[in-house]
């Protein structure tokens, strides 16, 4: 009950900083389109291809966007010495690593109500409830991931680089996984494996981040 | 293990490996299709067994470390953790060397070389967390959490592609499609390579741990202030 | 029976020994004022006091319990105001308090207590960020007694503060064991009974017994 308000509580606290700040979600909407525009250059797509290559650039500017939020999460308290605070106090870590994987899932899912709807215009693509529903799943085990290495690398030198480096291999499975459902769904086939295995993944990781919570976050 | 042990434990390695190499090349009959690059084979398999064991341990001192603070249980992590990363370069780059005469190309994403490559990386990954994490509990502790998720992460990654097709074939040791001399010179490899592995682990173990004396053995830090004691010399 | 009794505590970063085996201890109810110039181990030493880091070696002991075992248990009665205030500054004064009485599990009704005890009462509703420094720093001290902690870890809380400075840390020690560290000696004679001089790591000579002011 406890570990519920303080979880509550936490991710209230940073959905208000960003709703007064406006810091975060308006740069990352802004970089997930211009994912969008880079990609139509890139890989030079017309009216015949768009529709095969549409799940890969949005798994690509997904895994991305995520990397920025997921960072952002902890840089953020680590720039206003406020992680330590939290921390010494008398609440469990996993709380407050549960709080801060909250906000940052609904932040990367505000951005994918902007990316979802921008891939639908400018790919041609169908937006299903399955295409909807496998990326919201894979939204929720990239960010306990994400965020458990984001408290990691908020902690030693060289943060920047080792982010990607230990979280990019770790969100392979959702790609692979929410990639085959995205794909599937936008072909109009069915997709019940993939999403089931997502909501595996995300109970799999879910239990063994918020175990792994405490050895990261506290010292 | 004292470094006289150890230096024979690597001449009984090296010996091996020798002995392993005979097999592969003298005993081992050639391939009707492939010709003679499937000797390959032999060590390629061997060194991927090697390096799963290495992560195996790397997760085990893992889990050991973080529920006992076993400060031996995290330096067998770290040792085997190099150690891994060694196998797997092997295990890619004579996977690369026997890709190109038979599939005609050096790399192609396939589900087991993918995965392979990812596991390779995960480690690397590991053993630069070791570096930038503060020496210590730090680096034991994230060390661990890292090791403990890749490992985890390789079945994943492996299984959740198996409904693709793949190009790399499937495990001919255990399916019982492979003659028995080359069944023989297998084994024996794996065995030789098996026992290098736990050499280089027991190598590197030692290094780790009079890298810690070492980093213990700091000198203190000067009561007098620096002028004065430039001035004493 | 001591408060808090600290061996050999010793603290190496990398190569360098920034903390070289010291010995503290304090009674209930005493107030120790830790002295030394900059890169003495001032901070280093109440971070450790504090359970906000660990050290290389040597043992702790607070309220009887052993501070490397039992860490979350005392942090529920430590009170630590670092050299970063550590405020969020988007949310007010009386939101970032709020906020630490959740993760504390005390009642809300403390906001307006403690914001009255560190004068910022009209202040409450500022963001955190609108703040005058020294506002901060009061708001620090403020989320540090909280949740009334019987141990207070103060790492340089004069060096924001306004004149009337002393007369806030005075009235938060008071009936509080403390640990003060302070370049001002004057702040450490009106405050505390005992200072511990630090230099280079280690502690200079006996710890004195100030005179008792009050």
């Amino acid at each position: 009950m406890r570990t519920i308000s303080i979880a509550l509580a936490v991710a209230r606290k940073d959905l208000t900083s960003e709703w007064r700040t406006r810091e975060l979600v308006p740069a990352l909407a802004q970089f997930v389109v211009l994912a969008l525009v880079i990609a139509n250059f890139g890989f030079q797509i017309d009216s015949h291809n768009a529709v095969a290559i549409a799940p890969g650039v949005l798994w690509m500017a997904l895994v991305f966007a995520g990397l920025v939020a997921f960072g952002r999460a902890f840089a953020a308290e680590r720039e206003q010495a406020s992680l330590e605070a939290m921390l010494l106090t008398a609440a469990p870590p996993a709380a407050i690593f549960a709080g801060k994987a909250l906000a940052a899932a609904l932040l990367l899912a505000i951005c994918e109500a902007v990316l979802l709807p921008a891939l639908a215009l400018f790919f041609g693509v169908r937006l299903s409830f399955d295409v909807v529903s496998a990326v919201l799943l894979a939204t929720v085990g990239m960010a306990v991931l994400g965020c458990l290495f984001a408290a990691m690398v908020a902690r030693v030198r060289a943060r920047e680089l080792l982010l990607p480096v230990l979280t990019l291999p770790l969100w392979i499975p959702f790609v692979v996984v929410g990639g085959q459902a995205v794909q599937a769904a936008m072909g109009g086939s069915v997709t019940g494996q993939a999403t089931g295995l997502l909501l595996d993944l995300d109970i799999l990781f879910v239990v063994l981040t918020s175990l792994a919570a405490r050895f990261v976050l506290d010292d | 293990m004292t470094n006289t042990r150890l230096g024979q434990a690597s001449a009984a390695a090296v010996s091996l490996m020798l002995v392993a190499a005979g097999f592969i090349f003298l005993y081992a009959p050639t391939d009707a299709l492939q010709g003679p690059v499937q000797r390959i084979f032999y060590l390629h398999v061997s060194s991927a067994i090697a390096a799963y064991g290495c992560f195996a341990v790397v997760l085990l001192g893992g889990v050991v470390y973080l529920w006992k603070e076993n400060i031996a249980a995290d330096r067998l992590a770290r040792a085997a953790a190099l150690v891994g990363v060694a196998f797997t370069s092997v295990t890619l780059v004579m996977g690369m060397i026997w890709a190109k005469p038979i599939w005609g190309t050096f790399w192609t994403w396939d589900a087991r070389l993918t995965s392979t490559l990812v596991l390779w990386i995960i480690y690397a990954g590991y053993l630069m967390v070791r570096r930038l994490a503060e020496p210590g509990r730090q680096a034991a502790r994230f060390a661990a959490v890292v090791g403990i998720f890749g490992f985890i992460d390789v079945p994943v990654v492996h299984f959740s592609v198996t409904w693709w097709r793949t190009q790399h074939p499937g495990p001919v040791v255990i399916n019982d499609t492979l003659p028995a001399e080359m069944l023989v010179a297998f084994l024996i490899t794996m065995a030789c390579t098996l026992f290098l592995a736990g050499v280089m682990i027991a190598i590197r173990y030692r290094i780790e741990v009079l890298m810690d004396q070492a980093a213990e053995k700091t000198v203190p830090a000067p009561i007098v202030a620096p002028s004065e004691a430039r001035g004493a010399r | 029976m001591s408060t808090l009794v600290g061996t050999a505590l010793t603290q190496r970063f990398g190569s360098e020994l920034a903390l070289d085996a010291v010995d503290v201890a304090i009674d209930g109810g005493e107030h120790l004022a830790v002295l030394g110039e900059n890169g003495a181990g001032k901070t280093t030493l109440l971070r450790i006091l504090a359970t906000a880091a660990r050290p290389t070696s040597g043992s702790l002991e607070i309220f009887g319990l052993d501070a490397m075992v039992e860490r979350r248990r005392l942090r529920a009665r430590i009170g630590f105001v670092a050299h970063a205030p550590g405020l969020y500054p988007a949310l007010s004064a009386a939101e970032n308090l709020g906020f630490f009485c959740t993760l504390q599990g005390v009642a809300r009704s403390r906001v307006a207590e403690v914001l009255d005890l560190i004068g910022l009462a009209d202040a409450g509703r500022r963001p955190a960020a609108k703040l005058s420094r020294g506002a901060q720093q009061r708001l620090a001290i403020g989320r540090a007694v909280l949740h009334d902690p019987r141990l207070l870890v103060l790492d340089e809380p004069d060096a924001s503060l306004d004149s009337d400075g002393a007369d806030l840390l005075a009235r938060v020690m008071r009936g509080r064991t403390a640990i003060i560290a302070t370049h001002d000696h004057a702040l450490a004679n009106r405050l505390c009974q005992r200072t511990l001089l630090l230099r280079r790591g280690r502690v200079v000579g006996v710890p004195t017994r100030l005179r008792v002011v009050h």
